[in-house]
């Protein structure tokens, strides 16, 4: 059995009357890349917040990277990474301070932030853009350069909100590189999407709809089970269930 | 304590980036004193006296004479009522003053009502002043002419600020607008900021905690706002000679309260609204306006109705503007300071205790 990073039982939110997340559980497994895969407002970013420990559940349990989400949510905040679409680095900032950032804030040692922060310059060709300003590079490279500072300190997981919205298909394929070095150096991926060819990249996935997950599985295995030839049938036969229902 | 200090320098960056707004408001509260100082002052200086003496005795020459050796007032002499009718409503004078026949001999009996004093009150701050610059002189002029008694009933005397210069009620009260300006305004924008481009959630799912990023966020405008502080308090004393009679370090105590009370607006403010520009409207029109009306800076709050009187007490400017004056002016005892203080630390308590409730209500 592999080590389990990620372990939620039931694990519910509610807002109100509302629902967002629905007693899901599941579990990811250490080093795999795990897709959570759902249309807006299907309870992803909700339920992403809580294992973040942003959020705090309504009920159900949940442990990331082997911390209570209820009570330890300290630690966890020390052992995972973030990046979200949404954000790019500080704009008004240079590259390096950025770095000198991140790395500070998750408490690395002075050392430890020049020697990893000036590698990974190098393995993104950018050591001669140090000193300039975020704001004056392009999205693409302002994005990998988010994702490899998300991971500096090494992080047990990393969560990922929708990385590669808005960036070109070239990047995209170098991002997932990125990502598959990632979990070769150990980091386990949490990847949420609305890309279907991304999710194929994906070792397993969670489909969401309405607060529920209502499949979960292997790429492959999720095709056989809904007897569709793509990621993309099988978003559509299960957005187009839910329409059923509505009526 | 050493991520807190990276993300405390990170804040300066953001400052130190954005040379404009650095530049404004490094400058904003020196143009603002001098704005102050020099344009919007209600003191006078040459005023344009008209004097029409109808005594023509010794002793109303010396009057006369008295009024024209001082810088105040520039003497014009009429010589009949169409002259002083004239004169007022050519605007050739701000004020005449009448002095009525056989005053002196009227004086030397003991009567009283020998002179009488128009005033153009159409701007009645600026005539309510030259009317009080006149009863001095003249009530001064008795004194030295040796004569006992008093040609008016009431004998004025300025207390703390004898030459009714504007500019010292001014400085707390710009103070007062400067600092709410800066720590509630750019507070507020800056947590906007974060949260406009996702920064916010990248800072909160991050080891900081949340109390971290509130203090991060004041410390550089704190350290700002006393740079300010002190510019407007050099400004005022070395170019305005206003005094500081009482405790400089009482001074700054005060006035560190009241940055923390007006950070604590700005905090509010932030956790109401998701972009920069609502921060800045409600900043400025919330507060702002509020501020600079009702602190007492323009308008003096004695005259205010009573409901806006009540409601410039929910501002800490107006406590704020009371207890730099009692510092400033009039070094009055501790105690004084004592209900002022108490308001603008309850206001604090208040705001930080709904700034917290709202923060808990969107991220938990």
């Amino acid at each position: 059995m592999a080590e389990k990073i990620i372990e939620t039982v039931n694990l519910t939110k509610r807002f109100g009357d509302f629902t967002a997340v629905d007693a899901i559980s599941f579990e990811v497994n250490k080093g795999e890349i795990f897709g959570f895969l759902g249309a807006n407002g299907a309870g992803k970013t909700t339920a992403m917040k809580m294992l973040c420990g942003l959020l705090l559940p309504t009920s159900g349990q949940a442990t990331v990277a082997g911390y209570d989400v209820y009570r330890q949510s300290e630690k966890i905040k020390l052992n995972i990474g973030y990046m979200s679409q949404k954000f790019s680095l500080f704009s008004d900032l240079t590259v390096w301070e950025n770095i000198e950032f991140y790395a500070g804030i998750y408490r690395m040692p002075r050392q430890a932030i020049i020697t990893r922060g000036e590698k990974l310059l190098q393995d993104l060709e950018l050591a001669s853009q140090k000193r300039r300003l975020i704001g004056a590079l392009p999205l693409g490279i302002r994005q990998k350069l988010a994702f490899s500072i998300a991971i500096i300190h090494e992080p047990r997981l990393v969560f990922l909100d929708e990385p590669t919205g808005g960036v070109d298909p070239i990047t995209r394929r170098r991002f997932w590189e990125m990502i598959y070095n990632a979990t070769e150096r150990g980091i386990t991926v949490f990847v949420t999407t609305h890309y279907m060819d991304e999710a194929e990249y994906c070792d397993r996935i969670s489909m969401m709809v309405d607060g529920k997950i209502k499949g979960l599985d292997t790429p492959a295995n999720l095709k056989l089970q809904f007897k569709e030839k793509s990621m993309f049938d099988v978003f559509l036969q299960l957005a187009r269930e839910k329409s059923h229902e509505a009526l | 304590m050493k991520h807190f200090k990276i993300f405390i320098w990170k804040e300066f960056l953001h400052i130190w980036r954005d040379k404009k707004t650095l530049l404004i408001i490094i400058l904003l509260p020196i143009i603002e004193v001098l704005l102050f100082g020099f344009v919007l002052t209600s003191e006078i200086n040459h005023v344009s006296l008209g004097i029409y003496d109808q005594d023509n005795s010794d002793w109303s020459g010396e009057l006369t004479r008295s009024f024209e050796n001082s810088r105040y007032f520039d003497l014009i002499r009429l010589y009949n009522e169409q002259d002083v009718e004239k004169a007022l409503r050519g605007n050739r004078v701000k004020a005449v003053l009448k002095i009525k026949p056989e005053a002196e001999k009227s004086l030397q009996m003991g009567e009283s009502g020998i002179m009488q004093l128009l005033l153009d009150a159409s701007d009645p701050n600026i005539a309510r002043t030259i009317e009080v610059y006149i009863m001095n002189m003249s009530s001064r002029f008795m004194k030295q002419a040796g004569n006992r008694k008093n040609l008016l009933d009431v004998q004025q005397l300025m207390y703390y600020n004898p030459d009714l210069k504007s500019v010292f009620k001014s400085v707390p009260g710009l103070m007062a607008v400067v600092l709410m300006l800066i720590c509630a305004m750019m507070t507020s924008v800056s947590l906007a900021r974060e949260k406009e481009t996702g920064t916010m959630d990248v800072l909160l799912i991050s080891p900081l905690k949340p109390g971290q990023i509130i203090i991060g966020k004041m410390v550089p405008y704190i350290a700002i706002s006393f740079v300010n502080i002190l510019m407007i308090i050099a400004l005022s004393v070395f170019v305005f000679g206003v005094p500081v009679r009482g405790s400089l370090v009482l001074l700054f105590l005060f006035s560190g309260f009241y940055v923390v009370c007006a950070l604590s607006f700005g905090l509010l403010v932030s956790t109401l609204v998701n972009t920069q520009q609502i921060a800045m409207m409600i900043s400025l029109a919330g507060l702002m306006l509020p501020t600079t009306l009702l602190s007492g800076l323009i308008y003096p709050i004695r005259n205010m109705p009573r409901w806006l009187q009540m409601l410039s007490g929910v501002f800490p400017a107006r406590w704020f503007v009371e207890t730099l004056g009692h510092v400033m002016l009039k070094d009055s005892p501790v105690y004084y300071f004592l209900q002022p203080l108490g308001y603008i630390l309850l206001i604090t308590v208040i705001l930080l205790l709904l700034a917290a409730r709202r923060f808990k209500v969107r991220y938990d």
